[in-house]
């Protein structure tokens, strides 16, 4: 083995290991950079099936993909059947939250033409650059993702000159130039709030300051969403969100239910409940569906 | 080893053009304590003058990181090295590559050159001995055992106090591969074990729900018998 040169040996391995039965694989005889093409690979496999965010599917389709699956959920997604009509899928690169979010807002004010809306949240957003300057950031970290996102906002308005159709905004919703910088639009309107309202977050919170929280768990791009960030991007946009979770939990009384959970801002330091009977008026038009370390975006009958 | 790698040697988008001059003015304007951008005309790859923190192993000292910027930047991480002689520390191998979460996995578009730079200077100050160790790749482990970090080898009783992947991480980068090439594991970064169980999590998605989503579960704290769960404050 002496003098082996490392570099024939790495082309080897990848003409040879890689063939051979998995469990037989000595791991060993990895190196990062086999480990890494392969991992690129299965991204760009992944990345080739499933579009940032997916087309719009019948409810059905999520029934198929647990044919042979818990009964529990089959039961659930029959329920999901009586008020919802269609899913619309998106990649689970660990940025599904933010990215449902961002489609399933702008469809809605392409669809509504909500003008009085858009300027509700435009205030918001300038709230948000304040917090963001209050903290500390300089401005030339986050204002390209902040115009870009006041873009998108006016693009789906019609009536001007740069105003979208629905098609394209799905497209650029799955152009990574777009949709990545919105996103990150997300996460740091989401890290500013969690900052600023650091005593009522800080419980949700385990073991780390709210600091250490955001810049690891909020800011790279490709970190997972839980209640915190939905709670924090919720209030800070003023922008209610009801998230339909489906999980193999059931209910003792023996009859299945699917379990919701209404985002409603301004609610999380009153402790006033949400309800589910406040009247469709009151329902929030996002609804996302979660499934364990997922969300896609589903849509009422 | 100066050479950057494939994917940062293409040119810088419009939109990493305009940060990065951006970037560049306030550095000008307000420049971190410490360092010195050495002025060139070339945007994409900056040399960064760095003084060991008085009071610090390093004060009095003088190094030279090379930082270089992907077409993407800021949503891509800049490779960050030092340009050898690197410090002798625990987390830098001798060719300059830095082991340093924020450099690869834990980088975010929310940080600038000047915060990257200030983090490893505050790595550099934290170190009690000058020793060239590791913290450790993750080039021999399974991923179902926990990879094993090597850092604690660090302070044996070897001679020249170089840890034993040094020589091969080294040899392994000669042709000039970019430390964004090499999977790092930081051992004193917890999150780190997080992510292995959140890809479990989304293979499985039937997988009960752990890690961070610790979180949620203290958040539901009522569950109405209606089905909905209330968000409790």
């Amino acid at each position: 083995m002496q003098n082996q040169d490392e570099i024939p040996l790495e082309e080897e391995i990848e003409s040879t290991t890689f063939d051979t039965a998995y469990e037989a694989d000595d791991w060993s005889n990895y190196k990062d950079c086999d480990v890494l093409k392969q991992q690129s690979a299965i991204w760009e496999e992944d990345a080739a099936k499933f579009p940032f965010v997916g087309d719009k599917e019948p409810l059905s389709s999520l029934e198929a993909e647990y044919k042979s699956g818990s009964p529990i959920l089959l039961e659930k997604i029959k329920v999901l059947h009586e008020q919802y009509a269609a899913i619309r899928r998106t990649r689970g690169d660990g940025n599904c939250f933010f990215r449902s979010f961002m489609f399933s807002y702008l469809e809605h004010i392409v669809e509504s033409q909500d003008e009085a809306e858009v300027e509700r949240i435009k205030t918001n957003v300038e709230k948000c650059r304040r917090t963001l300057q209050s903290l500390g950031y300089a401005d030339f970290t986050f204002e390209d993702f902040f115009s870009l996102f006041v873009e998108q906002l006016e693009s789906v308005l019609q009536g001007n000159e740069d105003s979208i159709s629905h098609d394209e905004l799905i497209m650029r919703s799955r152009d990574q130039s777009v949709s990545d910088y919105v996103v990150m639009f997300f996460r740091f309107v989401t890290s500013g709030e969690i900052r600023k309202r650091s005593e009522f977050f800080e419980p949700f919170i385990l073991g780390l300051t709210n600091t250490t929280f955001c810049k690891t768990s909020v800011e790279p791009m490709g970190e997972e969403s839980d209640h915190v960030h939905i709670t924090a991007l919720s209030d800070a946009l003023g922008v209610p969100i009801r998230v339909v979770y489906l999980d193999r939990s059931s209910c003792d009384t023996g009859s299945v239910s699917v379990n919701h959970h209404d985002f409603i801002p301004g609610l999380g330091d009153t402790s006033k409940a949400s309800t589910s009977s406040s009247g469709p008026e009151k329902d929030p038009f996002i609804v996302l569906l979660y499934r364990p370390g997922h969300y896609d975006i589903l849509y009422r009958k | 080893m100066t050479s950057p790698s494939a994917s940062s040697r293409k040119t810088l988008s419009k939109i990493a053009t305009n940060r990065l001059q951006k970037e560049l003015m306030e550095w000008q304007v307000n420049p971190p304590a410490g360092f010195k951008h050495k002025v060139t005309d070339n945007l994409q790859r900056w040399v960064i003058e760095v003084n060991g923190a008085p009071g610090t192993l390093y004060a009095n000292e003088t190094f030279q990181l090379q930082v270089d910027f992907p077409e993407h930047y800021p949503m891509e991480a800049p490779q960050v090295i030092f340009i050898p002689p690197a410090p002798l520390h625990p987390h830098i191998y001798s060719n300059g590559h830095i082991c340093l979460d924020i450099l690869y996995d834990s980088w975010s578009p929310a940080m600038t050159v000047s915060s990257v730079c200030i983090s490893i200077v505050s790595m550099l100050s934290s170190s009690t001995s000058k020793v060239r160790a590791s913290c450790s790749l993750i080039t021999i482990a399974s991923p179902k055992k926990k990879p094993k970090c090597r850092c604690s080898d660090y302070n044996a009783s070897s001679v020249d106090q170089r840890p034993a992947d040094d020589e091969r991480y080294v040899k392994n980068c000669r042709n000039g591969r970019s430390p964004k090439e090499t999977r790092w594991w930081f051992h004193d970064d917890k999150k780190h074990s997080f992510k292995f169980r959140n890809k479990e999590k989304q293979a499985n998605p039937d997988a009960k729900m752990i890690g961070t989503n610790e979180t949620l579960q203290r958040m539901k704290l009522f569950k109405k018998t209606d089905g909905t769960v209330d968000h409790k404050s």
